[in-house]
């Protein structure tokens, strides 16, 4: 008897990618994620452009965690030209881009994967039979965004965020408000941890390396080592000791791997890592949801994701107090010291860590970029779940077994717009794996945010 | 909701190409001046997030790429009637997930102004590159001036 699975675009998750499952005599013949997005050349379009261009296009490659792209692309210029950016400049980055954890956590836990345990096909009839969860949602996520508006003038894509500092400052009061409404928030994410932890997840264990950045500090979100749970520690600027880019030939996103065949990033890893750096009521939410490091169920991503919810509606007070309590001070941006230079930025986005290296030449333009992204890190991970999770499984009906891998996918919350990104066009076999670049036939002109 | 109030929300990606046509009718409307009462966004592509938009607003205006099947560089004012069937799914609409599915969720929670128009514009190309089509960038002038023509029309 042989079963086929082949989900042409999982739904629910940002950009297009495959499930493509085989099973005959109960045995697994054939298992992979296809990636099937067309590349898209940030990186080719960033040489020759002047540094101060950089997040302002940057943060265009994805529509969900523009933030995160500018601010890791700010960190990567700033590190290549000198510039030390002010304690006040580091928190409002710091609580926008809480704004910006905020709004792609509640849009992934709430949007994108309770509608699969709520027995409802999508977000949009779940507005119909539960309308008070999908309004919290809502909620939420205009929370989340305003935060973004006030210290970077705008929901998405920030606009006052520059290399150096600021070009706009949030009024005292504009901070007092959000705080009241911080304080507000706290009834819904109670409401959240309380219906996340109600949900009855997948049980499927499979340990494998867990990767973040790390700070003595704080729970990293910018900045910071890199760390891995196999005991690696290394400074950001030898990300590729760890990421070790490759290809294969069934996806137009790049994979990695460091000292197994994969590794995973994400809420998931960075909750592994960082533990004992989350806020108390953070941690009593985890104790809620079952959580307790190490986590090896991947599924319980989506569960850490609302444990980071919970750390980053706490965080985002102690930010604001601290910004009250010295005073928000126009300031003009750190200096840059102008050479030819390169520079790595790091940050923890949502879906987990992101690299940006500049090479910036003499003349503040652009010679060089390389971007690496969350989701490319996870896909071989992601694959080597489905082959472990399928065998489990072989015995149940192939809608239940193709329910299970998308819920798994999505647990992921895989970004495949932003991880689509080849360098270069013609096909270039690497020498260890024997894959190229897929067909460019099959690439589909398919707009993404 | 706030009595009176116009939200013009320009929508897309200005690295995909005509995408940002949305982007660009945003930006060409906020250099003019506007009737009292109404505000020009430009919210890149907001998916399910766009009921957020809709809440507090008594009348909308959208602007985004659209696929009609039509000439590139056509638009088209859909009137509010229309906008549902977009919110219902008939209707292909370039972001995926996308402004339908925005429509859709604001529709499903009762979120949908009365008053809502989506200007849809035939794209050429929603690949990446930063520049509009002539086509799609000679269609604008007389697209915003159709905006402009009825936002200062409801003011008599």
């Amino acid at each position: 008897m042989s079963k086929r699975i082949d989900v042409h675009y999982v739904t629910r998750v940002e950009g297009h990618g495959n499930i493509v499952v085989e099973v005959a005599d109960r045995k697994v013949q054939d298992c992979r994620f296809e990636v099937v997005e067309a590349p898209r050349f940030f990186e080719a379009m960033l040489r020759g452009r002047p540094y101060t261009e950089a997040a302002h296009i940057t943060s265009r490659i994805c529509g969900i965690c523009s933030t995160g792209h500018a601010a890791t692309s700010l960190r990567a210029t700033e590190k290549a030209l000198g510039v030390e950016p002010s304690e006040q400049t580091k928190l409002l980055r710091k609580l926008t881009f809480h704004g910006e954890i905020l709004d792609s956590h509640v849009l992934h836990v709430y949007m994108l994967v309770a509608p699969d345990f709520l027995g409802v096909g999508s977000v949009i009839p779940l507005a119909a039979s539960h309308p008070e969860i999908v309004k919290r949602a809502l909620r939420m996520k205009k929370l989340a965004g305003d935060m973004c508006q006030v210290v970077a003038g705008r929901h998405t894509h920030p606009i006052a965020m520059t290399v150096g500092g600021f070009t706009h400052f949030p009024k005292r009061e504009e901070l007092e408000g959000l705080r009241r409404r911080l304080v507000a928030a706290r009834a819904d994410v109670e409401a959240t941890v309380e219906l996340f932890a109600s949900l009855k997840w997948p049980q499927f264990e499979r340990e494998t390396e867990y990767v973040s950045l790390t700070r003595l500090d704080e729970y990293a979100f910018m900045d910071g080592e890199i760390v891995t749970s196999d005991g690696v520690r290394l400074p950001v600027e030898d990300y590729r000791q760890v990421t070790n880019e490759y290809l294969v030939r069934h996806s137009s996103a790049k994979h990695t791997r460091h000292a197994r065949a994969s590794y995973m990033v994400g809420a998931l890893a960075r909750f592994n890592n960082n533990y004992e750096k989350l806020y108390p009521r953070a941690k009593e939410a985890a104790t809620a949801l079952g959580l307790k490091p190490a986590v090896t169920n991947p599924f319980l991503n989506s569960a850490a994701q609302v444990v980071e919810i919970v750390h980053c509606v706490e965080d985002s007070m102690v930010v604001i107090d601290r910004l009250l309590a010295e005073g928000i001070t126009p300031e003009e941006p750190a200096p840059v010291k102008l050479g030819a230079a390169e520079g790595v930025g790091a940050c923890e986005v949502p879906r987990g860590l992101l690299i940006h290296h500049y090479w910036i030449g003499e003349d503040g333009r652009l010679t060089g970029a390389d971007c690496v992204i969350p989701t490319n890190q996870n896909i071989g991970n992601l694959e080597a779940d489905m082959r472990a999770r399928v065998p489990q499984m072989v015995d149940r009906p192939v809608e239940a077994i193709q329910l299970d891998l998308e819920m798994l996918v999505r647990a992921y919350d895989p970004c495949i717009s932003c991880s689509v990104h080849v360098l270069k066009v013609e096909g270039e076999r690497t020498k260890d794996d024997g894959g190229d670049y897929p067909d460019s036939r099959r690439w589909q002109s398919i707009t993404r945010r | 909701m706030t009595v009176g109030t116009t939200l013009i929300l320009g929508v897309g990606n200005p690295l995909q190409g005509d995408d940002g046509l949305g982007v660009r009718a945003a930006e060409m409307l906020a250099e003019r001046e506007l009737p009292p009462g109404v505000r020009v966004e430009e919210i890149g592509a907001p998916g399910l997030g766009l009921a957020n938009w809709l809440e507090a607003e008594s009348r909308v205006i959208l602007v985004d790429a659209i696929h009609m099947g039509e000439r590139p560089g056509t638009w088209r004012r859909f009137g509010p009637e229309e906008v549902r069937l977009i919110a219902s799914g008939d209707v292909l609409a370039s972001h995926e997930p996308g402004i339908a599915e925005g429509l859709a969720l604001a529709q499903a929670l009762n979120m949908l102004p009365d008053e809502i128009v989506f200007y849809g514009v035939e794209p050429v190309r929603c690949e990446m590159g930063q520049e509009l089509s002539p086509a799609v960038s000679g269609a604008l002038p007389g697209l915003v001036e159709a905006i402009l023509a009825e936002i200062w029309k409801r003011r008599e």
